[in-house]
This record gives structure tokens, sequence and C-alpha cells, in this order.
């Protein structure tokens, strides 16, 4: 019965070899182990079997079976693997076709560049301040040290409402504004819209900057100079040379305007920087005392810097554009590219 | 302002390229633009000297020269007879090829041989002079080529020169702080006037009736001047920095105005009556015909430089006609003066006058220079003009201008700096700008300095020197000690923030418009004049009509970028712009500033491709943005209620947008004629919302509802009701039978058209059943539902479709 056993446990592997079908596979399964099965068939001679010899031939036919049903399953396995590899080959897609994409919108490159640089001085500490766009004579000139007859105002070609009200010709009213009802230590940002009467090449009615303003009682020159070159670092690149030379500001003194080596020429000279390598990027100083005694500080107790810088300004060196007013011609051919 | 390195050169050494000088002077605050090397290309042209002049013997109008360059003689066939034997003049050689593309060659001329041609300066390219042969002066060096003879090569400096410098208006000003920060000496050079017949006293008189306005007032005579061009060197340094030449009079007060900052006026004396000057307000309502040709009318406040009888000159802005240096001229009156810088600058501003000599008085001349300029120039035109200088100066100075003397702290130097400099050091730096100082204390310098520089005035101005001259490159770079701060952004600039984000992942750009714009933008809105659009508040100076009033709404901007874009064949549009819009105020107060935030949708949802239908973007994709927007701020309470009369929308598609019993905004299709208004043919549809208000409400509160643990069931209705049922009405009549198991409601379908008979509509809702206690039923859910349907049906008058 053994002998018998292992031919047909043979002969069932045989079959199973050259099954191709799931349903080869069933059949193999009810020829040899299904209740009119051939090995169902043998087993049932088992009574005859000497006692002896019975458990040991059971156990054979039971790992017989087990190991068959083992063959079978994998068999069926490997035939529904084979069937689905080939069902997926045939459901191939176009994957170069573009995707059903929703199209999404972007931030004016001005808002974009406005919030890097709010973002660079939040993490040095500053605070973001805020002021109106219309504003006193007071506020935009008197309480920065420029009287109304004086030469500076040459500097802002302003835009009147009346003799007393204009469009801001710059973020700095914020400062005064700020200090007037605050005592130090103040480290804040104001960032906005600014006026002043001028359109060409390099200059709108209408452009952004963003005012800086840290006072304290042990502020200097120095802090100024590394707060900047911090900033310039993190706008440009580490590697940005930054200079700083003597300027003049009404509300500061000592006053600065900024460079940094050229973005286009690297510094070698060339027509943007006028040949001089170098690219004026903001202005700034050390808050004048006349305007901390104007917001009733104490000018013998306290020191600041302050300083400005134009979002266009920045916006156009870092993306290479050449004409400003693109910025608020709105054209979704210039919008689309950043 | 401009300023010539050869001119430069002549008040101080500079051994410096003109690249290295511009960045010294830049680097020391005066800041160059630019350099521009000014060349001639003149060669084979070269100072020759008149032999003989001899009639030309087949030509009447030509004579023949011989001309020597010293080591050679030239037969040279010339035109011109201005030339006499023994004058030197630029002789133009075989290989020349002068500006004007004349090639000289040996050639004959009538017969008579002619190797070279003198040349007028007109010729040169150098001058406008083309009267005759440029005559050149005497000590000239034979051969000498005419570029190095004429010191024709020069850079020009373009600085832009602060307004708190008015000292370095001038070459020499200039040459000071070269001389200051390279270490050279400043070479000024000290004039000695020869004075003739005749005392200036008994010839003239100076009356300064207002010495605030006229601090001093100084005044030379010199008869017997020959009206004249300038000599070829002072028309050139005066073109180098851009003035023009008139005659030499004129252009020596120039030189000097240029060379050393002080402006200067010479009156043709015989043109004064009484020939005296009284200086004097203007009557208000006075006018005066100025040298530029125009007739000017003068306020209370303008000082007249007047005669006996009349104004001849506005003091320190220009001359008049009536006392104008002419070629008749033969006695002038040179005046030399300081006037008050605010004044001048009034005056300047309300006539809208600016000229060389109003800019630098308003900034402010050194009111002890004012003798040194007018003997300069007195010199100069009795120098050049054969004038006589009368005997001594007139000189009204009542109250001089006495050197300043501040107080430095060097350790508050050093404070404000960042610095560690000592003493000594600053007392060097000071001293090379020729401010002399000596020890006050033990901390403390007295530094003197004179009247020249009106910018010093506090112990901050000469701290700012001290930077300067140290270096702001040599000061250390350091970073403060700070308090920790918050470091927070406002609840406004976070909204902010989150509204541009869901806008542009909904498929919105920004854009930024002027806050100005045309009167006819609020026009072109359709709403009448007493709409708050057109409270609006003008600008007195605006650029144009078009920038001419502060905005009050964003739309006539959004519509304008549809229209810029539409043009430009881009007019599938999702726009959005947060701006501030401006109000009048009470009087004397700023005006409202209200910030907007705005959007224009219009063309296709999708542009239409292999993936995407085209369809045309309407009034619920905006909807939906701006649920969606209200979604991401956790605003909650928000509806949109029929608008109806909103003038610049559709009537029929707008709604105001409410949250709670506050408006904050509209939302609609274009009206077509606001569209027409703007040349556009495609529908748009906008928003317009209060961005304070929309803030003031965002970010409420979250509280997270519990999870059910029981399934849902969804049972659907379709009802057939008028057409002018709205949605929101069957949703509150479902909202109004109070089930509590109704978990959401949905709008799955709305349908007119066949076969539902027209003024009808069909509107399909899914309706969500769930429990928090247990598993629901479909008998119970059933029943509800049923019960839910029926009271809908009675409220809305629908029938079950």
């Amino acid at each position: 019965m053994k002998e018998e056993l292992e031919k047909l446990f043979g002969e069932a592997l045989g079959n199973l070899k050259v099954a191709g079908e799931e349903s080869q596979v069933t059949q193999v399964r009810t020829e040899f182990l299904g209740r009119k099965g051939k090995i169902t068939a043998l087993l049932r001679g088992l009574a005859n079997v000497s006692p002896e010899q019975r458990p040991i031939v059971g156990r054979l036919a039971n790992e017989i079976k087990l190991s068959l049903e083992e063959k079978i399953r994998e068999s069926l396995a490997s035939i529904q693997a084979r069937k689905r590899k080939e069902r997926l080959l045939h459901e191939k897609l176009d994957i170069t076709l573009p995707g059903r994409r929703v199209p999404t919108g972007r931030k004016h490159p001005i808002s974009e560049v406005c919030n890097e640089v709010i973002e660079i001085f939040l993490g040095l500490g500053f605070q973001i301040s805020e002021g109106p766009e219309i504003e006193s004579d007071y506020y935009n000139f008197e309480a920065l040290n420029i009287p109304k007859d004086h030469p500076a105002r040459d500097m802002h070609d302003t835009f009147y409402i009346s003799d007393e009200i204009l469009l801001r010709t710059h973020t700095s009213p914020v400062q005064i504004r700020l200090m007037e009802k605050q005592e130090p230590p103040i480290q804040i940002i104001a960032p906005g819209k600014v006026f002043r009467c001028d359109s060409d090449v390099s200059h709108t009615p209408m452009f952004h900057q963003v005012e800086g303003l840290m006072v304290g009682d042990n502020i200097t020159f120095g802090d100024l100079k590394g707060i900047l070159t911090i900033f310039l670092h993190e706008m440009f690149g580490a590697k940005t040379k930054v200079r700083f030379r003597p300027s003049f500001f009404p509300f500061t003194e000592p006053s600065a305007e900024v460079d940094i080596a050229c973005v286009m020429c690297q510094g070698n000279g060339c027509r943007v920087c006028s040949s001089s390598g170098w690219m004026e990027i903001l202005g700034a100083g050390m808050v004048d005392p006349e305007v901390f005694r104007i917001v009733g500080y104490n000018p013998n107790e306290v020191v600041g810097f302050a300083f400005g810088l134009g979002i266009e300004r920045i916006a156009m060196l870092k993306y290479g554009i050449s004409d400003i007013r693109l910025f608020f011609e709105n054209d979704m051919r210039f919008l689309g590219q950043f | 302002m401009r300023a010539s390195l050869n001119w430069l050169k002549e008040y101080v050494d500079i051994d410096l390229t003109p690249v290295e000088l511009a960045d010294v002077l830049t680097m020391a605050g005066l800041e160059v633009e630019s350099v521009i090397k000014i060349e001639e290309d003149l060669s084979h042209v070269v100072v020759g000297k008149v032999l003989s002049i001899k009639s030309h013997p087949n030509a009447d109008k030509l004579s023949l020269c011989q001309v020597s360059i010293g080591d050679g003689t030239f037969p040279v066939v010339c035109g011109a007879r201005n030339m006499k034997v023994g004058d030197k003049v630029p002789l133009a050689l075989e290989g020349a090829l002068l500006p004007n593309s004349m090639k000289i060659r040996k050639a004959g001329i009538r017969g008579e041989p002619s190797e070279g041609m003198m040349c007028s300066e007109e010729e040169l390219g150098i001058g406008e002079d083309a009267s005759g042969i440029m005559i050149l002066e005497d000590d000239l060096v034979l051969g000498m080529d005419i570029v190095s003879a004429l010191n024709l090569e020069d850079h020009v400096f373009d600085l832009n020169i602060t307004p708190n410098r008015p000292d370095c208006l001038s070459i020499a000003g200039l040459a000071r702080e070269v001389a200051a920060v390279t270490g050279k000496a400043l070479k000024i050079p000290s004039i000695e006037v020869r004075e003739e017949d005749g005392r200036v006293h008994d010839l003239t008189s100076v009356d300064v009736r207002d010495p605030e306005l006229c601090p001093r007032y100084s005044a030379r005579l010199i008869s017997d001047v020959a009206i004249g061009p300038a000599p070829f060197w002072i028309r050139r340094r005066l073109e180098s920095v851009g003035v023009r030449p008139i005659c030499n009079v004129v252009d020596v007060t120039n030189y000097v105005l240029m060379a050393f900052g002080q402006p200067l006026h010479a009156f043709d004396f015989d043109l004064l009556s009484e020939k005296r000057i009284v200086v004097k307000r203007a009557k208000d309502g006075d006018t005066f015909a100025t040298l530029d040709g125009l007739e000017r009318t003068l306020q209370g406040d303008a000082l007249m430089i007047c005669d006996g009888e009349k104004p001849v000159a506005i003091g320190g802005i220009m001359g008049g006609l009536n006392s104008e240096v002419s070629v008749t001229t033969s006695n002038v009156l040179i005046e030399s003066a300081y006037f008050d810088p605010s004044n001048i600058r009034k005056t300047s501003k309300k006539l809208g006058l600016q000229t060389e000599a109003s800019y630098r008085f308003e900034r402010g001349v050194d009111p002890e220079g004012v003798i040194n300029a007018l003997n300069i120039t007195t010199r100069m035109i009795a120098d050049l003009c054969d004038g006589k200088v009368a005997q001594g100066i007139i000189d009204q100075y009542p109250s001089p201008f006495l050197p300043k003397e501040i107080p430095l702290s060097i350790r508050r130097t050093n404070k404000i700096l960042g610095t560690s400099l000592e003493k000594e050091r600053v007392g060097r730096y000071l001293k090379a700008i020729e401010l002399d100082n000596k020890n006050l204390d033990r901390d403390k310098l007295i530094v003197r300095v004179p009247p020249l520089r009106v910018d010093l005035n506090r112990e901050i101005d000469l701290i700012e020197e001290v930077a300067r001259l140290n270096g702001y490159d040599n000061i250390p770079t350091t970073t403060p000690l700070a308090r920790v701060t918050s470091g927070r952004r406002s609840s406004a600039w976070v909204a902010e923030d989150k509204v541009k984000d869901v806008l542009i992942s909904l498929g919105y750009y920004e854009v930024v418009n002027y806050s100005f714009i045309s009167p006819k933008l609020i026009t072109s809105l359709g709403v009448d004049v007493n709409h708050p659009f057109h409270k609006f508040i003008r600008i007195k100076n605006p650029l144009s009509e078009e920038q001419s009033i502060m905005r009050t709404t964003l739309i006539p901007g959004l519509l304008r970028t549809m229209k810029t874009n539409v043009y430009n064949k881009n007019s599938d549009l999702k726009l959005f712009e947060i701006g501030t819009v401006f109000f009048p105020n009470e009087e004397d107060k700023l005006p409202i500033e209200k910030r907007m935030l705005s959007a224009l949708v219009t063309g296709l949802r999708y542009v239409e491709a292999w993936n995407f239908s085209g369809d045309e973007i309407d009034y619920y994709d905006i909807k939906g943005s701006l649920e969606n927007l209200f979604r991401a701020l956790d605003i909650r309470g928000c509806n949109f209620s029929c608008a109806g009369d909103i003038p610049y929308l559709h009537p029929g598609k707008s709604s105001t947008i409410m949250i709670g019993d506050t408006q904050i905004g509209f939302v609609g299709e274009v009206h077509s004629e606001v569209l027409e208004n703007h040349d556009l043919s495609k529908t748009a549809h906008i928003f317009e919302i209060d961005f304070d208000l929309l803030v003031k409400h965002a970010f409420s509160e979250k509280k997270i509802n519990l999870l059910s643990k029981y399934p849902p069931i969804y049972r659907d209705m379709a009802l057939i009701v008028k057409e002018d049922v709205q949605s929101i009405d069957i949703y509150d009549a479902i909202i109004g039978c109070n089930n509590s198991l109704v978990k959401e409601i949905l709008v799955f379908d709305v349908y007119e058209g066949e076969p539902i008979a027209s003024g009808e509509k069909s509107l399909a809702y899914r309706i969500k059943y769930q429990s928090f206690k247990r598993t629901l039923t479909d008998q119970e859910v059933n029943k509800a539902h049923k019960k839910l349907v029926s009271k809908v049906l009675e409220d809305m008058g629908a029938r079950i479709r």
C-alpha cells in the first residue's frame, strides 16, 4: 500500500506540473483527494492493513495528503500570480500624458520678497508694526527732523492731499508713531506701501519699503552693521560682499548707504552697477538725537538704529528684472513666472 | 554735481587713477555715480605759428600762409582772415581726420600748394566758434600735439552730493575732502587785486534793509571792461561741468561759482539807476523779468536786489533782464553775498525756479568765503577783459558768523559707534578736515568748526565725521544684546497669509495695483454720486488724471488688470488683491483707511484639455472659493443673501456676504454695462470683502464633536418646486423638522427643463440619518424620512418628482 500511495503521489505531482489553468489544478485535487479520488479510494483499504503497519501507513498517507494539498495551493497561487501579472501588463497607461492638475495661483513677487524679508527679521527678534499710508506732514517729515524749508525735502517727491496731509514717502513715520506710544527697548520692522511722484524704468509712483528700528540703551553703529550684514547674507547668500559708506538722512546720524557686490557682474563692473561693482541696497543710520527728543525720549540715554529698504529693488536684483513697472502691470505672463 | 579731474588737480595733488579716486570719494560720503572719460581724437593736429600771410594770386577770398611747427614750415591756403602773423594756431597736417570727417592731405588749391589746414574750434569739435581760426595762447610750444597743449583729455565725475554738504558743491570743496582723506596738501591760490583810480565808496553804495535775509552783501566795481568771449580754457572748463559759456564777464562769475561754490552776479553798472544797490523785500504781486526772459510774479517774502528805483535781481536766485551784462556793457558791479538759506528755498519753490545759485544758497554757502570769491572774480575779469578795478570793497556784514565751538566726548563717540578710538586719533581725524580742536577734559575735546561746515552743529555731527574719517569699514561689525520677545505675527498678518495661501491653492494669482486711480473708473462702475465709492480723496499734484484719486474700491484695478491680460490673450483669469482703500475724514484728521480683499474670475474654469472640459466659470465657482476661504479661517455663521441693488453687479446673480448680522462684502457677476464701459466682452465675477471685519470673525474657537460608532443611513428626496424657490428655503424647511437624526443635507441635483413643466424646477436632496446611541433600523429611518418629506412638501408647496 505504501508503494501505491507513493506512486499516486508521484502521479499527482506530475499532473500538477503540467497544469496551466486553475481548473486543471482543481481537477488534480478531485482526482486524487476528492471523495471519489484515487488516494481516498486507496485509503479505504487501510482497514485491511496489518495492525502493526496501520499507524505507519496512516501517518504516511496523512503526510502525502498534506503535502499534496500544499503543492496544489502553491500551484494555484503561482497560476493566479502569473495571470494577474498578465492582466496588469495589459492595463498599461500612457504615463507621459499630463496629469489632472488643478491649477494653483501665485503670490505677487512683491509679497513673496516682502515675506522673505519679514521672516529674516522675525528670526532676529523683530516684531511687525504698521502705520497709515496717508500721513500728516508732521509724521512724514517734521518729526523726522525734516522741517518745512529743508533741502532734504528734495529727496522726496511728495504727493499732497492738502498742505498738511500727504501720501507717505517712506515707512519711517511708523518709527515715530511707535516711539510716541512705547518706551524702549524697541525692535520692529514696518513693511508697507510708499508713494513718490516719479515714474520711469526705475521708479514707480508707488512702491514698497520695509523700515527697521532698534532702540535701547546699548546699541551701536557696529550692531547696525552686524544686523544688516546678517540680513543681506540671508537674503543674497553668505558670500555676498557688503559695504557701508557715509550718506545723509535727516533722521539718522551717522547715516549710511549699504551696498552689496553687484549680483549681475559679481563686482567686476557692468552696466547695471554703472561699472562700480556695487549696488545700493538700503539706507540706514543711528537714530538722530533730535528724533528721540521729538518723541519724548532722553537723547542722552537712548541709542538706536534705523534702516529702510526697497522691496522692488531687492526683487529686481533677485529675479533679474530691469523694468520696475512690470510689478504693477500684473501681466499673467509675468506673474506666472514666480 | 559734475567735477572735472583736471580742474580738481589744480587744487590738490592726486596720484590715484580716476576709478580709485571715485572709490575714495564714495567711501568718504561723496557718492560718485559715474566717471566719464573725455577724449578727443585729434592726432596730427599740432600747435603752429603763422610766419607770413600773402594773398592768393588766383582767388580773392583766399590767402597763402606759411605756418611753422618748430622743426618744419608748411604752406597753407586759408579762407579765414582773423589770424595775424605771429599768432599760434591749431594746424592739422596730412593724416589728420577731423571730427567733421574731413581728411587732411597735401593738395593744390587754385594752383598753390597747401600742406595742412588751420582750424576753428568748431572744426576741431571742441567748441562752437566757427567764425575763424582758433587763436591759441602765446606760451604754447610749437609742434606740440593739440590734445596735450590744450589739456583736452579729462575725466568728469558725476557726484551725488547730499543736502548736508553744500561745502562740497565746488571743485575746491571737493579738493578739500580729497586732501583730507588722501593726506595731500590743499592748494588754494591766494589772489591779489590790482586796484586803480576811483574809490568804490565814492562811486556807489549798498543799503541792506533786511539783514536777516541778507546777512552779508559785498561788491566791487570794475570799469572799462571789454565784453567778448572768454578764453578757450574757461569755456572748456565750464562745459566740462555742464555750464554753457555766455561771455567773458558772466563766464568768470560762473567759473568762480563752480570753482569755489560762491554764487556771484555781475550787473551792468550803467543800467543801475542812481548807481546804487538796495536790498529789500518785494511787494506782494510785484512782477519782474528774469534773465531767462520770463515775467515772474513775486510775493512779499522774496528778497530783491534793487537799484535806486526798481528791482534788478531776485536775490540769490536770478538776475534781471534790465541790468544784464551785454556787448555794450563797459562798467560792471560784481555782487558776492550770503543769503538766508530757508528764505531762498521758499522763494525758489514758489517761483518754481532753481538755479546753480539758489541750489547753493538754500543749502548754505560759506559766509566767510564771500570776499575771497569776490576778489578772485574781480582779478579774473580785470585780467581777461582789460578792466580797471575801483579801490576798496563794499562789505555789508553787520553780524559776522563766528566759528562754532562744540564739545565732543570720546566716551560717547565710542559708545555710539561701538569703537575704542583714542582721543588723539579723534583729534587727528578732525584736524584733517580743518576742524581745530584741543583737550577740554580727560574725556572731551573742544572742536572749532568754521561757518563753512553748515552741517556741523552738535556733538553727533562730529561723531559722524569721526566715523566717516575712520572709515565705516573699520568699525567692528557686532550683534546687539537684545531681550527675548514673543516674536509673533499679529493675527491680521497671520490671516493675510492664510487668505493668500487658500486663494492661491484655489488657483488665484495675487496682483498689486496702484492705490490711485482715475475718477472715470469710479463712474464706470455705474454708481451715482452719493455712493460711498464716489466719496474719494483727490491728490493735489497727481502725475496724471489717470492716477489722481485714492481708490475707494479695488474693483476698478482688477477690471483694469483683466483688460491688460485679455489684451495679451490671457482670458482665463483668477485674480485677487489685498489692499487699502481710502475715504475722507473730518477736517484736519487723516483719512479713513480700510483694508479690502477683492477677487475677479473670468473665462474657463479649467483650460479645456484631454483631461478637463472647457466650462465657463460661474457664480458658484467664486462663491465656492469664498466658502473654502471661510472654512479655512474658521468663520462660522456666514451666509449669502440677495443683493438686488448693487449697481455694478448683475441683479439676479449677486449677493451680499453676511457674517451673522454684519455685512462684510458682496459677490456676483459684473454688470454687463460695467464690462462694456471697460471694453470687455467676456463676463466676469467679483467679490470684495472688508478685510478687517473678516479678520475680526476669523479663527473662532473649535470644539470637536464625538464620532458616532453606529452606521449612517441615507435617504433621497427629489422635489418639484416653483422656479423662484431658493435652495436655502428647502434647507431651512428640513432643519425646521427638528429631527435630531438628520446629520447632513446634500443637494445632489438641480434640474430645469423637460419633462419638468416650465416655471418649475427639480431639486434633489440626500439626507444622512445617524444616531450616537444605537444602530438605526430601516423602518424607523423610513418613518422619519416620510414624515420629513411630507412636512417639506407642505411647507414648500412642492411635490415629489
